[in-house]
């Protein structure tokens, strides 16, 4: 990013003489506040933080090495990873991150199910019933997360409509309240909507000749949606599932309401780590490691944004 | 026979998706709505024993409870409004313009997200302590103004690129200046495409709780970091009147817009071009 900064800063002395290259200037202009946000309260906390980690406890830092317990020093300009030993050599650290995992993939897997079976009804079958399930499907949007976590506790709980419900029969439902089940429920039920939009207008767009020439050439639904359907959406599923996963593995409220204590998300564990054992360095360590895996994910998300525009002949 | 066959179970099964998702969707919300009017509960009674609305009173008449709703209804329009001011010219630029870094800068807004909102927060600390934005109504504004820039720039970008250039051209032939076709042609038609993000960043400013929580407790508390309290210290259906008022913009809001969102607005933004 600094050459690009370099590479304008040279131009308005001659910006006069070339209009593209001083609309290419006024765009950057325009770019740049919501960029500079981020860079100074994302981008310099996070720089700062991956410092912290590794015991350089100078500067801004100071503050938090002083208040933070077990706190690893660098030695000098040699960096520590004590920090990242504490960490990776808890037991409960490696619990956390397979719940994390587990949370995440199960969460997502509903999703696109779910999301996938309303975009394939109103796709292929269309009517009223699909065009009310897919207006049901965006309600979550409407709901604040603390209210979504909360509704599906107590939907779920010993005392629930769930039990409640199998009782009638004489059947004693399971708990999920306090249980993974809870938090991928919870997780499942946020993220919803916005699967829903993306795949569906993904769908939509494809036009109605394809799938019926297919038709006519005598292909079964499953034939339609497996060689027509499934590549024509690809770039919007990616989108969805990439979304979704890094929305779910990162989250914090849903596992922190509905969730049991322990194991329990890295989301929640890296909070607790900072705020009630006041070890920021492992709550650090932590955040990090989970920032690698959505990085992981976002990384996918990219590469399908470039696939398609590359395809449409964009770049 | 067998296409008679095919075509009962092809029903059944959109019947059994369609429950499902009904009771997966709706099912948590109405069974909490229902607490919130409920005197007592037993189990296994699928409705309460008796009605009331004195958990209404409650939730009126604490004080704590009404300074959150003031601080919700006062923080969360400035986000907004900071928010469009910083991000709507930069979604212009991006739908407009070609400048070195676009792409960068466009991916650089959305890896924010990719970091856990948790561990940000938890690295905002130091800064905001070196800056003394802790405990500050400009320190709540800028940790919730965070969430919102992914919505308010990429959504309005896409709307802004899908105004046909011709139209615009048109009207220059015509004669009109450039800042009218800006404001009559471009903007007009991009409009929708700005209210969806507005929108989506006043849900997530109104929403956010864990970094308001961190930067404002104990003297800037919003609704849902009051919640976080509520939940813990009085009765479920307390909460649970607290969740409907706490739904409330949320649903007018998105009930103003709906059209637009499901329209494609939204997933139109969230595709890099």
């Amino acid at each position: 990013m600094a050459a690009i900064i370099a590479t304008t800063a040279a131009t308005p002395a001659d910006r006069s003489a070339h209009p593209a290259r001083r609309s290419a200037v006024a765009g950057f202009l325009l770019a740049l506040p919501p960029v500079v946000v981020i860079a100074l309260f994302v981008g310099v906390p996070v720089i700062l933080a991956l410092a912290f980690s590794v015991g350089f406890t100078g500067g801004l830092n100071t503050v938090i090495a002083a208040v933070g317990q077990n706190v690893h020093r660098a030695d000098g300009i040699v960096p520590s990873f004590g920090a990242y030993g504490d960490v990776f050599t808890t037991e409960a650290f490696w619990q956390d991150l397979a719940l994390t995992l587990a949370v995440t993939v199960a969460s997502t897997a509903i999703v696109v199910v779910l999301a996938g079976g309303i975009g394939l009804f109103l796709r292929l079958q269309g009517g009223r019933l699909a065009r009310v399930l897919s207006v049901i499907a965006i309600v979550p949007l409407f709901i604040p997360v603390v209210i979504a976590s909360w509704a599906i506790l107590t939907f779920y709980a010993a005392d629930g409509f769930l039990r409640s419900l199998l009782a009638q029969f004489g059947i004693e439902g399971p708990v999920w309240s306090y249980t993974a089940v809870a938090i991928v429920i919870g997780s499942a039920w946020t993220s919803l909507p916005f699967a829903v939009l993306m795949i569906t207008s993904g769908l939509q767009s494809i036009p109605d000749a394809l799938i019926e020439a297919a038709r006519d050439a005598g292909a079964g639904t499953v034939r339609i949606v497996r060689t027509i359907l499934l590549p024509m959406s690809a770039v919007p599923l990616v989108i969805a599932v990439t979304f979704t996963a890094i929305g779910v593995i990162g989250s914090y409220t849903v596992p922190y309401f509905t969730g049991p204590n322990a194991p329990t998300m890295l989301g929640v564990s890296l909070a607790s780590y900072f705020t009630s054992y006041n070890q920021p360095q492992q709550s650090l360590v932590m955040a990090f490691v989970v920032f690698l895996a959505a990085a992981g994910i976002g990384a996918l998300y990219v590469w399908a944004n470039f696939r398609s525009a590359r395809r449409e002949g964009r770049i | 026979m067998p296409r008679a066959i095919s075509a009962v179970l092809r029903t059944t099964g959109a019947t059994a998706f369609a429950i499902t998702l009904l009771v997966f969707v709706l099912g948590p919300l109405l069974w909490l709505g229902a607490h919130a009017f409920a005197g007592s509960w037993t189990y296994p009674n699928l409705l309460p024993d008796s009605w009331t609305l004195r958990w209404w009173q409650t939730v009126f008449t604490d004080p704590a409870l009404g300074s959150s709703v003031q601080n919700s209804l006062l923080i969360t329009p400035i986000v907004v409004i900071v928010s469009a001011t910083v991000c709507l010219p930069a979604a212009y630029a991006f739908a407009r313009f070609e400048f070195p870094g676009r792409r960068l800068f466009l991916i650089g807004l959305f890896a924010t997200n990719a970091f856990p909102r948790m561990g940000l927060f938890a690295t905002l600390a130091s800064l905001y302590y070196a800056l003394g934005l802790m405990n500050t109504i400009a320190g709540v504004v800028i940790v919730q103004l965070l969430g919102t820039i992914v919505f308010m720039t990429w959504i309005p970008a896409a709307a802004f690129a899908a105004v046909p250039r011709s139209l615009e051209e048109a009207a220059r032939d015509a004669g009109a200046s450039r800042a009218r076709v800006f404001l009559t042609v471009t903007l007009r038609l991009a409009l929708p495409g700005i209210l969806v993000g507005a929108v989506m960043a006043f849900l997530a400013a109104f929403d956010e709780a864990q970094g308001t929580y961190l930067v404002g407790a104990p003297d800037i508390l919003t609704m849902p970091t009051e919640m976080y309290s509520l939940v813990l210290n009085y009765p479920k259906q307390v909460a649970a009147v607290f969740s409907i008022l706490l739904a409330v913009p949320s649903v007018v809001l998105l009930l103003a817009v709906r059209k637009h969102v499901m329209g494609g607005q939204l997933a139109e933004g969230f595709q890099i071009k």
